[in-house]
């Protein structure tokens, strides 16, 4: 399985390389670096190093993963795919590939922002791979599912649907739940009106519920799913992990698996459209 | 071999493989047959693992799912690669031991008469190299089951000649080929079981010699018009055609010839020639499209 996933890595990241995509994807790490990391200024501290390059990395990692998946879903991989016992090799092997392009361009971006950037003590060094590399799969594994590779049916309306819900979901606070239990009180109100009681009281009963703190903490536990951001956001900005902290990147990397399962499973039971 | 067990492949409303029952035969050459549309890229799609049946099941009959060599019916490629490196890349996915990657290699470019473009890059091939590369690519590892979707489109006759013998020379070899062709002459000539296909369903199938076994004739041609004796004619059997000139006596009745053509001697007809036949592949498909049509 080795020798089949390191030859389609090989020749995917060759394919990616010479293409114009790739070719754009280098000018614009060359540009980023320029605009984000003028050696003419030089860069102020650590923790912007390492935010502004592990963000890099993310929206590098996701793009990426789009237009390697985009070229593995051509009608010319027929050929090679009826030959792989199982179709995760290619998933394996476009998700390893755009990963490999992703830190050949990070990792550009991280020493061109040395020439008369941070000083960046030896334990940040040790730090920074876990960061970036986590970050990076996750972005990716999430490119998957919005690739015609990968995707299913409606299953990337599903994934970031739900993506979406959580984002949503974890801003709810006491004034959203105050305005919503308002909102739920008017409507109580005109249930009542129109002789509709038993409606009306469950509607009030919502109310008061969404006015006791009660929507708030369905964002306080959707905000949980984003723990691993916040504790290394918070890690990079002190200049040190505490152990509780050390945990989010392996965090990251759950998700990322679980998704990358999720994708595995979609990709390897679909029907293969491949476009010509 | 593979078994396809009542598979219907849909898409949306239109039924592309419509319960299609039907076994690939250990160590035959199958012919697929059928107009455009009639489901033949979907079948090859589906026995490839590309597709999943919406109805029915594709088991192995080994147990096994063995090793396939594709070659689909578009050449399309990456052409930035040269001819060796992209067949390098092909052995290496099917599990071709590293030292013998080479001489695989250059085993399928002599087998398909390509060993002097192996250092060409494939997008300065022509269509008919190409199209020979796209053999060579489903020939290497030497996978039991090689699935050729048209594998002598676009090639002139000499070339087509040369696979037909390759192909032939796979199932000596003891390889098993499914393949399609709008090629009548060159499917009789190499194929050695028959699947006709018309709107997602198996019209025949069977061994090729027995199709063109099937409904022989005698064809009795005369000098004259043979209107004056027709009803004659029609009264002796049900199965004797009279057309101008020619009497054809189908299977119940070629044993009335002897008595056909006394009675033609008697009547004053000159008899200029008699045949006896056996229905050709372009008949039995000609008739397959004509109920298709209908």
């Amino acid at each position: 399985m080795a020798q089949r996933v390191i030859t389609l890595i090989r020749y995917l990241l060759r394919d990616v390389f010479l293409s114009l995509t790739g070719i754009l994807y280098i000018i614009l790490t060359l540009v980023f670096w320029q605009i984000f990391f003028d050696p003419s200024q030089g860069t102020p501290e650590g923790a912007y190093y390492v935010l502004v390059i592990g963000l890099f990395g993310a929206g590098m990692a996701f793009l990426a993963t789009l237009s390697v998946a985009a070229r593995a879903h051509r009608a010319i991989h027929y050929p090679l795919l009826v030959r792989l016992p199982s179709r995760v090799e290619h998933l394996t092997a476009v998700l390893l590939s755009a990963l490999t392009f992703t830190f050949l361009l990070q990792g550009t971006v991280a020493v061109l922002a040395l020439f008369r950037g941070p000083e960046i003590p030896f334990g940040l060094v040790v730090e920074i791979p876990p960061l970036w590399i986590a970050v990076d799969v996750l972005a990716a594994v999430l490119a998957l599912h919005a690739s015609d590779l990968v995707t299913s049916g409606w299953s990337r309306v599903y994934i970031y649907g739900a993506l979406a819900v959580l984002l949503f979901g974890r801003e709810l606070d006491t004034s959203s739940g105050n305005w919503i239990g308002t909102r739920l009180s008017q409507l109580g109100g005109w249930f009542f009106r129109q002789g509709w009681s038993g409606l009306g009281n469950l509607v009030n009963r919502l109310s008061q519920w969404s006015h006791s703190s009660g929507v708030s903490s369905i964002g306080d536990v959707l905000d949980v799913a984003f723990w691993p951001f916040h504790a290394i956001a918070a890690a990079v900005k002190a200049g040190f992990f505490d152990p509780r902290q050390a945990l989010a990147p392996s965090i990251l990397l759950l998700y990322a698996t679980v998704l990358f399962l999720l994708a595995a499973d979609l990709f390897s039971t679909k029907d293969l459209f491949l476009t010509e | 071999m593979i078994k396809l067990q009542n598979v219907t492949k849909r898409y949306y409303t239109l039924v592309a493989v419509d319960n299609v029952t039907f076994t690939i035969p250990q160590g035959e050459v199958v012919g697929v047959l059928g107009p455009n549309g009639a489901g033949k890229t979907t079948l090859f799609k589906l026995i490839a693992g590309f597709l999943n049946p919406d109805e029915g099941a594709i088991e192995c009959a080994q147990g096994v799912w063995p090793a396939i060599g594709f070659k689909p019916e578009r050449l399309l490629f990456p052409n930035h690669m040269r001819v060796k490196g992209y067949l390098k890349m092909v052995a290496n996915l099917s599990n071709v031991p590293r030292r013998r990657n080479e001489a695989a290699v250059m085993e399928s470019l002599a087998w398909v008469g390509l060993t002097e473009a192996a250092g060409k890059r494939i997008n300065e091939c022509s269509k008919g190299m190409r199209q020979r590369l796209a053999l060579a690519q489903s020939f290497i590892g030497h996978a039991p089951l090689l699935l050729l979707d048209e594998p002598t489109n676009g090639l002139d006759p000499e070339g087509q000649s040369d696979i037909c013998d390759m192909i032939q020379a796979l199932q000596t070899a003891g390889h098993t080929v499914v393949l399609s062709s709008h090629q009548l002459p060159e499917v009789t000539r190499i194929c050695t079981y028959l699947v006709i296909l018309k709107q997602g369903r198996i019209h025949y199938q069977g061994l090729m010699s027995e199709a063109l076994a099937l409904r022989p004739h005698v064809t009795i041609q005369v000098e004259g018009q043979l209107a004056r004796i027709q009803p004659l004619l029609a009264s002796l059997h049900p199965q004797i055609e009279v057309k101008e000139s020619a009497i054809i006596l189908n299977e119940g009745a070629i044993r009335l010839r002897r008595h056909v053509l006394s009675l033609l001697v008697g009547t004053g007809f000159d008899v200029l020639r008699v045949e006896q036949k056996r229905r050709t592949l372009e008949e039995i498909y000609a008739e397959a499209v004509r109920w298709h049509n209908e």
